[in-house]
């Protein structure tokens, strides 16, 4: 099995807690894309019996959301290691949210929630793998508080290339609306929400710069659908 | 007709391999291809099972899973394939992987796949991603059909053609036209590419392109800055330091270039081609330690790739034994042993090959010797003579070892006659020649070695400062290791000849210098220092009433 990052310490009495746990969150991690994987075939094979859905539905949300966190973790220890750089390559927009959308789609299908892409056909310079992270959260995100419907945004404006998460659900709350970078000194740890999966976006949109400009994350309520908004903003 | 019938056709029109060592998984991947639209999917459970197939069999898009249990990885897989060129470009591979750890897809930066799958994977990812894919490939069909005929200027005109009319591809096609620029050897073309790329913004790739063709105008200074400061930026990007070792080798830079793929082999410890350039410089700069780390790392990594090689061994059995020899402490003894096991191994993998059996034998004398079993060398010496081992017909290499054996169990004398036969057989080969003079100037162990070149460089230091009497002193100490060293030889005759305008009795110092230029009498008039010992010779005869 390959670790996620190799021991690097000389004296080897000593425990380099923060390296046990990426290790153990990198087995987890694995572990639960193989639930996940047979997930998928069991609900391909039990079509039809709609009395165990819903249960089967939390069953598979949660253990996406957990992956999604544990992906998450190693992605800020990486962070923390600075072991994380981005490789800024040019994508196909439209494409690249087909395909978080098809990650989604038995789950969705599975909870009755219709998710649309409205994209330019245009090209962006961004990191395939961090924004994967980014938007796999943040898709997860606005599965669980939605009502029936999500819809994915690409835009260019002002110079930025604007990827969007809306849904139709309750918004979020004033305390957590805000643009702009997060530090992590300003995480706290004591409340029910760490904002975690927040600092990781804003993290990433700060990986992403163009000369003097940086990426950035935005957060409110309305959009089209009337609930929450994410946006993240990319040089 | 529709969107997703007309992709389900696309898929059914191609040829799959899925390769994973787990059934299921297998059989699930299949599953889901097939209701994409797949239809002729084969499958393999093992690396060698997988080349097998590829070997006999066109395959279009190879899925293969990176871990693979024991032995071979998907890398492996795809570094054998690529090398072999059992897979054309227009074929697609993607790797199908539990993570995207950047160690890992750093580690398959050589040999790139067109993509990669992050498990857990379902129908309508597997359908969108390899779906898109596909498209691109039958865009970029014809390009990569020229490029499998290696017919290059027809590629180049066609990605010119493709650029206006696929823009979602831009990238690809800019890269790939750069990239066949540079192998043409139209540098000035290819550096406009990278520029207009960079002009838009700053891209490692372009950025790295760009370095390139300064490597190749021979502009190091700026390709060295420039590679320095990408890698400032992406300390994770390999390519760079590659290139950034390059150019500082190319500069002379010798040690530089060893630190810059010491800090890319932290980074990405498992590439073997890295770790064997590392080791090869690690030797240049005789900095044996590091060289045998190197080469240690190198047979390791040689144990599942295509690039494994029985030279590999020998080099890091020649680097053990050279560090074991005159190192008393238990170090030493383990590295004697670890030596002999890995020539027993390196028998085993590359049985009934005469020459690389020589090879070995000569080692292990080597060993034995540095380990003062004088009689159990002499022993072995005696059954390699015996067996036809005669230097005439053997390759250069090998007589050069047969020599630097020869020398340290004490056969000076046989060493030399081999040394001249080699010399004549390779007269007109100049690094064959340099190397029979180095081993003729310090016919000694490695670390003796050092020391005399130290004492060398303290000489060279003292002469400069003009303290001559402690230059004396430090090349004297340096000819008591290494009495025939041409260039240590001439070096004290410079020193005395100059000392005598101070000394009273000159004819005992005039003496010392005809003593030391006897010794080179024979030195041969290819050797780089004759034209020295020549006119040093002279100067003597002048000053010698």
């Amino acid at each position: 099995m390959t670790k996620a990052s190799p021991a690097a310490s000389d004296n080897e009495d000593r425990i380099d807690f923060s390296m046990v746990l990426a290790s153990a969150v990198h087995d987890m991690k694995n572990s639960l894309g193989m639930l996940l994987n047979s997930l998928d075939e069991l609900r391909g094979e039990m079509q039809g019996s709609a009395s165990s859905a819903s249960r089967f539905n939390t069953l598979q949300y949660e253990a996406e959301r957990m992956h999604n966190d544990l992906v998450q973790l190693l992605g800020i220890y990486r962070l923390g290691q600075d072991h994380l750089s981005a490789h800024i390559e040019e994508h196909f927009v439209p494409d690249f949210l087909e395909e978080h959308l098809a990650r989604h789609s038995p789950l969705l299908e599975g909870l009755g929630i219709q998710c649309r892409i409205e994209a330019e056909d245009i090209n962006g310079f961004f990191d395939a793998d961090l924004l994967t992270g980014v938007l796999n959260n943040t898709i997860n995100n606005a599965l669980r508080y939605t009502r029936s419907q999500i819809r994915l945004t690409a835009q260019q404006r002002e110079g930025y290339l604007v990827l969007g998460v809306e849904d139709d659900g309750q918004g979020y709350p004033d305390s957590m609306q805000h643009s702009g970078t997060i530090r992590f000194g300003a995480l706290d740890f004591n409340s029910g929400s760490t904002s975690l999966g927040l600092y990781f976006a804003s993290s990433v949109a700060a990986l992403h710069r163009e000369g003097e400009r940086r990426g950035s994350i935005q957060l409110h309520n309305g959009g089209e659908l009337g609930g929450g908004v994410f946006e993240i903003w990319l040089p | 007709m529709s969107e997703s019938s007309r992709r389900a056709m696309e898929f059914g029109k191609l040829n799959y391999l899925i390769i994973d060592d787990f059934e299921n998984f297998r059989l699930s991947m299949r599953q889901m291809l097939r209701s994409c639209g797949a239809d002729r999917i084969e499958q393999a459970g093992t690396a060698a099972q997988a080349i097998r197939h590829c070997t006999y069999n066109h395959v279009d898009v190879v899925l293969c899973d990176y871990n693979l249990g024991e032995g071979r990885n998907g890398q492996h897989v795809l570094e054998e394939l690529r090398h072999r060129k059992l897979l054309k470009r227009a074929s697609l591979f993607l790797m199908v992987t539990a993570e995207t750890s950047k160690q890992m897809v750093m580690g398959a930066r050589e040999n790139q796949p067109d993509g990669y799958l992050t498990k857990p994977i379902n129908r309508a990812m597997l359908d969108q991603r390899l779906g898109a894919l596909i498209e691109q490939r039958n865009a970029l069909y014809p390009i990569n059909r020229e490029l499998d005929r290696e017919n290059y200027p027809e590629a180049i005109s066609l990605c010119l053609q493709a650029l206006p009319k696929h823009p979602r591809y831009r990238t690809w096609l800019l890269k790939t036209l750069g990239d066949l620029y540079f192998q043409l050897g139209d540098l000035s073309h290819a550096a406009r590419v990278f520029d207009d790329a960079l002009k838009q913004r700053e891209l490692s790739w372009a950025r790295l392109g760009r370095s390139k063709v300064m490597l190749a105008n021979r502009n190091y200074e700026d390709a060295v800055a420039s590679l320095s400061q990408l890698i400032a930026r992406h300390p994770d990007y390999m390519e760079a330091y590659d290139l950034l070792a390059e150019g500082l080798q190319r500069q002379g830079k010798l040690v530089d270039a060893q630190h810059t793929l010491e800090q890319a082999a932290l980074h990405s410890p498992n590439a073997l081609l890295r770790q064997r350039q590392l080791a090869q410089l690690a030797e240049a700069n005789q900095d044996l330690e590091a060289a045998c780390e190197a080469w240690r790392k190198t047979v390791t990594l040689g144990t599942h790739s295509i690039h494994d090689s029985a030279d590999h061994y020998l080099a890091l059995a020649q680097s053990l034994t050279d560090l074991s020899e005159g190192d008393a402490e238990e170090a030493g003894a383990e590295r004697a042993d670890e030596a002999l096991n890995l020539l027993k191994q390196m028998g085993k993998r590359f049985p009934e090959q005469p020459e690389l059996d020589l090879r070995s034998r000569l080692i292990q004398c080597r060993v034995l010797a540095g380990r003062g079993k004088a009689s159990d060398a002499n022993r072995l010496l005696d059954q390699i003579r015996e067996d036809g081992g005669d230097g005439q017909s053997l390759t250069a290499d090998t007589a050069l070892d047969y020599g630097k054996t020869l020398f340290r169990l004490g056969h000076a004398g046989e060493a030399k006659t081999l040394l001249a036969e080699l010399a004549e057989r390779f007269a007109s080969d100049n690094e064959v020649l340099n190397r029979i003079e180095a081993l003729l100037d310090e016919p000694v162990g490695f670390r003796q070695k050092l020391q005399a070149r130290t004492l060398n460089r303290d000489g060279i230091k003292a002469f400069e400062s003009g303290d001559l009497s402690a230059a004396v002193e430090a090349f004297s100490q340096a000819l008591e290791i290494v009495p025939d060293h041409a260039a240590l030889n001439l070096n004290l005759v410079q020193v005395l000849m100059k000392q005598r305008h101070s000394e009273a009795d000159s004819s005992a110092l005039l003496d010392r210098c005809q003593r030391c230029l006897d010794r080179l009498a024979g030195l041969p008039e290819q050797h780089r220092q004759h034209r020295r010992y020549l006119a040093l010779r002279r100067k003597l005869e002048e000053l010698t009433p």
